[in-house]
């Protein structure tokens, strides 16, 4: 009776030792398979690229649909409510989840506008140069280069991301040293302190129509 | 004389103000907002970032933005884009290397007194090279062949390397922004141009401002299309320009 007990005891915990190893063996799997930061940054340039170089896609006339296309590729690499939060840094926590989900939405249709013109630039001998990654847990920081022919110049761009479920997400984009969270967060911080969240508001949808009835072929 | 009087009280304003100074700040900023990926991320710690950059001399600051922004608008943007039309692009950035050239002696100096003799001396080299073969400057052949290239140190990177604060921010009229410390530097970098020992102060300053409003002229039309950008895509423009300034010469000061 005893030995059979016995028996069974070692037989329960083998299984979940086998059990335990293969949870462990299966979660090594997907973490080997997640991209690294730069993977996904350079799969990002490149999926873009491959839209901004398409023959299909070219001229002032397919202009709306290229944007469209290189925003479904880029938009969902970024961590918008992160950005948002970021950049109201001290003011968001007094926000609502409404006023939250407003302020998300305000916010990423600026930065995309501003990012859209400078696709708008894009010509096709852009040459692209990702340099180093740097990662420490969930945090990491991948430098690239982009030399511009036409300017003959080229310029820094560090993204920014961190770990969300398993996927790489950026939360701030810093071109030539200039971080854009910190300067907008500085932008809003002064308005914020100055007059009213509303007034910021207020400021943000005046800044968008401006931009909405300027003539996007224009620039 | 009258440079080196107002070197010193400059000096000292700067030296005075090192508490509160958009330095500190800034640094501040650096440990609750990752501006470094931090030992262990620290999520939701920017809710604790600081106020923003203190600006005690906003009063200042504000209506000498406001005529910036007017000198822009009124003279260096149509005079920029009047010289773009007529001006190749590689002309221009042959005028760009043309005025960098001129600064040989300031980055010469500011090399040495951090102690970066070898850059120092490569200042000299690139110098002789570009000013002969390169044709007084307009060419950078000392960098294309040689690989020399140029390290930009100026009389600000040299205070902020032995300990001087930056002081409150501060923006210059025709200069842009800057603050105390920098602009000590920028009127130290001045007074050790060789043309400070044949002009008064009066032209010197006049030569300076014309030649920094030279300079912005070509820097402004190589460059059109991303000053409107940043206009368009700011709600704030003084605030996005004085945290642009501010987190690059944070940068340059660091390397």
């Amino acid at each position: 009776m005893r030995e059979e007990e016995n028996f069974m005891i070692i037989l329960r915990t083998v299984f979940w030792k086998i059990m335990g190893v293969s949870v462990l063996l299966l979660s090594f799997n997907t973490w080997a398979v997640a991209d690294s930061p730069t993977d996904t940054i350079r799969s990002t340039v490149e999926r873009a690229r491959a839209v901004l170089d398409d023959p299909a896609y070219q001229g002032d006339d397919h202009r709306q649909q290229r944007l469209e296309k290189v925003k479904a590729v880029v938009l969902p690499q970024f961590d918008s409510q992160e950005i948002a939060r970021r950049t109201l840094g001290p003011y968001w926590k007094d926000r609502t989840d409404e006023q939250r989900k407003e302020f998300i939405q305000l916010f990423t249709a600026l930065v995309e506008k501003a990012y859209s013109s400078s696709l708008d630039r894009y010509s096709k001998g852009v040459q692209f140069f990702f340099d180093q990654e740097r990662i420490d847990n969930d945090i990491a920081e991948v430098d690239t280069r982009i030399f511009d022919p036409t300017l003959n110049k080229t310029f820094s761009i560090n993204y920014r991301l961190r770990q969300v479920n398993g996927q790489w997400l950026i939360y701030d984009v810093v071109v030539e040293n200039v971080s854009l969270v910190n300067n907008y967060r500085n932008q809003f911080n002064r308005i914020l302190s100055k007059s009213s969240y509303e007034d910021l508001l207020q400021k943000l949808q005046t800044k968008l129509q401006q931009l909405d009835t300027a003539s996007p072929s224009e620039s | 004389m009258t440079v080196r009087i107002l070197l010193a009280a400059l000096m000292s304003v700067s030296i005075l103000s090192g508490a509160g100074s958009p330095r500190a700040a800034h640094a501040q900023t650096k440990a609750t907002a990752d501006e470094e990926v931090p030992a262990r991320p620290k999520l939701g710690a920017e809710e604790l970032a600081p106020p923003p950059t203190p600006d005690p001399l906003e009063w200042f600051n504000q209506p000498v933005f406001e005529f910036n922004l007017k000198l822009d608008e009124y003279a260096l943007r149509p005079v920029a884009t009047a010289y773009d039309a007529v001006m190749p692009d590689a002309a221009q950035r042959g005028v760009q290397r043309f005025f960098k050239n001129l600064g040989v002696v300031e980055r010469f100096a500011n090399n040495l007194f951090q102690g970066k003799v070898p850059q120092a001396g490569q200042e000299v080299g690139r110098f002789v090279i570009n000013t002969t073969i390169g044709g007084i400057g307009f060419l950078d052949v000392a960098d294309e062949w040689l690989g020399w290239k140029e390290s930009p140190e100026d009389f600000g990177q040299t205070l902020a390397v032995y300990g001087v604060s930056s002081g409150p921010y501060l923006m210059l009229p025709f200069f842009g922004p800057s603050t105390v410390r920098d602009t000590v530097g920028l009127v130290a970098d001045g007074a050790m141009n060789p043309m400070a020992y044949f002009l008064s102060t009066v032209e010197l300053l006049a030569v300076r401002g014309g030649m920094a409003l030279g300079s912005g002229i070509n820097y402004r039309s190589l460059n059109l299309e991303l000053f409107e950008d940043v206009n368009r895509y700011t709600v704030d423009l003084y605030g996005a320009v004085q945290d642009a300034y501010l987190q690059r010469r944070e940068r340059q000061i660091e390397e």
